[in-house]
């Protein structure tokens, strides 16, 4: 299946045009934040960026985790250019429709909001809850929002599973395109950062203290919490596709492929010691992470194949945020033009699972 | 008397515009921007059933008040005006 449009929600902005402009530029420092007294980083999205009123303008009552998702689905979907159907709306570039399905996959989902509802019952008891705080506190209510706002009215599901869901997302929308379920999938994934995660991230992990995630540290791991939405149009027709999706696998080698082109890894903190990454780098293949732009996340898979999305358009290898590298691995040191057919995204879990998505160009690759 | 029970009321009007705002998360509005008068669902502000309740939540948890059959209540979501006389009225009876 292929990628036909990306959209992405994050801490230094909206839209593929900031990720490419965060690429280029490298590092930013995250926010400064406050845990207990403490002070501490986290990347955090603006709410300017999400503050859509033309999209949003039925969504006052979303939270921010819906509101995020919303905005990166519908950037993927208009930049897939595809029209919606059955609708009641009218297509806007008019013709026949098309059937999308849309999965979310989250981590943690609506935590924030989650922990404020059962906050309101602490407060004030069971029936003085805000009723608008259950709703998002919802396990759908994100893919609800994206399918009423986009008017989409396909299947839609919400995938959690820690730090593999967005494989799953794309493993079931590669069956949902080959049952002929949907013509095309809303694919992708949001996280939000609030005080419990920041409390979590701040005690039983390793905070990084200057706010730069050393993806090749290793051990220790230090991260930096994050929050953002990024969502893929996919579908089986090529396109004008960013890339292919050539395969995802969890915990199983992928089939016949030649060693990638380069390989990006989600090493980002999260483990305690990622020491197991070492086993997926070679001195042959250079690597690259890109969890220092966007922050510390369980589905930050979803994120860095954005980034591989766009190297493979672009045919540009982009450097490595954070070059710290003790282990002398070699990595993408220069943001340049390249050669690049396939690009392996590699995540462990903490159960030192492998989960790989493989992406192919699709310039080059239908050249050949 | 009559002064003290004006400042209450203009208290209690302002207060419910600020959470109305706030907790409807209401946009494109300013809390002096709604009129006393101004009704508050349908045509006028143009609030939805769920503000009903959610109004509910705010007569309960800001100002102590539980407000049961709400489909027979109608004339107190009327506006901020009858709001406010029925926030008033009832915190009077039960101090």
């Amino acid at each position: 299946m292929n990628m036909l449009g990306m959209g992405i929600v994050f801490a230094s902005g909206r839209g593929i045009d900031s990720l490419d402009r965060a690429l280029h530029e490298g590092w930013q420092a995250p926010a400064e934040v406050e845990i207990k007294g403490r002070k501490s980083f986290a990347y955090k999205v603006d709410q300017q960026a999400i503050s859509d009123r033309t999209l949003l303008k039925n969504m006052r009552r979303a939270d921010k985790l819906s509101k995020m998702a919303v905005v990166a689905a519908s950037e993927a979907l208009a930049g897939g250019m595809v029209n919606i159907s059955p609708s009641p709306h009218p297509s806007p570039t008019g013709g026949e429709g098309a059937k999308i399905g849309v999965i979310v996959a989250t981590a943690l989902g609506a935590h924030v909001t989650t922990f404020d509802f059962l906050d309101d019952i602490l407060e004030y008891g069971d029936a003085g809850v805000s009723p608008t705080t259950f709703s998002n506190s919802v396990h759908n209510a994100a893919a609800s929002y994206i399918s009423s706002a986009l008017g989409i009215e396909g299947p839609t599901l919400t995938v959690t599973q820690f730090f593999f869901a967005f494989h799953s997302a794309l493993q079931l929308a590669q069956v949902w395109l080959n049952e002929g379920r949907c013509d095309y999938v809303l694919a992708g994934t949001v996280e939000q950062y609030g005080d419990v995660l920041a409390y979590v991230h701040d005690t039983k992990l390793v905070p990084a203290h200057d706010g730069r995630i050393k993806p090749f540290n290793l051990k220790p791991a230090f991260q930096v919490p994050g929050e953002g939405s990024v969502f893929f149009l996919l579908g089986n027709n090529p396109g004008n596709a960013f890339c292919e999706v050539q395969s995802v696998s969890v915990n199983d080698q992928a089939d016949n492929l030649p060693p990638a082109d380069l390989n990006i890894i989600d090493a980002d903190g999260l483990l305690e010691d990622e020491s197991i990454y070492k086993e997926c780098l070679s001195p042959d293949v250079p690597a690259a992470a890109y969890s220092p732009l966007f922050g510390s996340m369980m589905s930050g898979s979803a994120f860095n194949c954005a980034a591989g999305a766009l190297m493979l358009k672009n045919q540009k290898s982009y450097a490595n945020p954070v070059t710290d590298n003790p282990y002398g691995f070699n990595i993408v040191n220069d943001t340049a033009p390249c050669s690049i057919e396939l690009i392996r995204c590699v995540r462990y879990n903490c159960f030192h699972e492998r989960a790989e998505i493989y992406l192919r160009g699709k310039q080059i690759g239908e050249g050949r | 008397m009559q002064s003290n029970e004006a400042q209450d009321l203009a208290q209690i009007k302002k207060t419910l515009k600020e959470l109305l705002v706030s907790d409807l998360s209401l946009e494109d509005i300013k809390p002096e921007e709604i009129r006393d008068d101004e009704v508050l669902f349908g045509e006028g502000l143009g609030l939805d059933s769920l503000d009903a309740v959610e109004i509910v939540v705010i007569l309960q948890r800001k100002f102590g008040l539980e407000v049961k059959d709400l489909e027979n209540r109608k004339d107190v979501f009327y506006s901020i005006d009858s709001l406010a006389k029925y926030i008033y009225e009832n915190r009077k009876k039960n101090s």
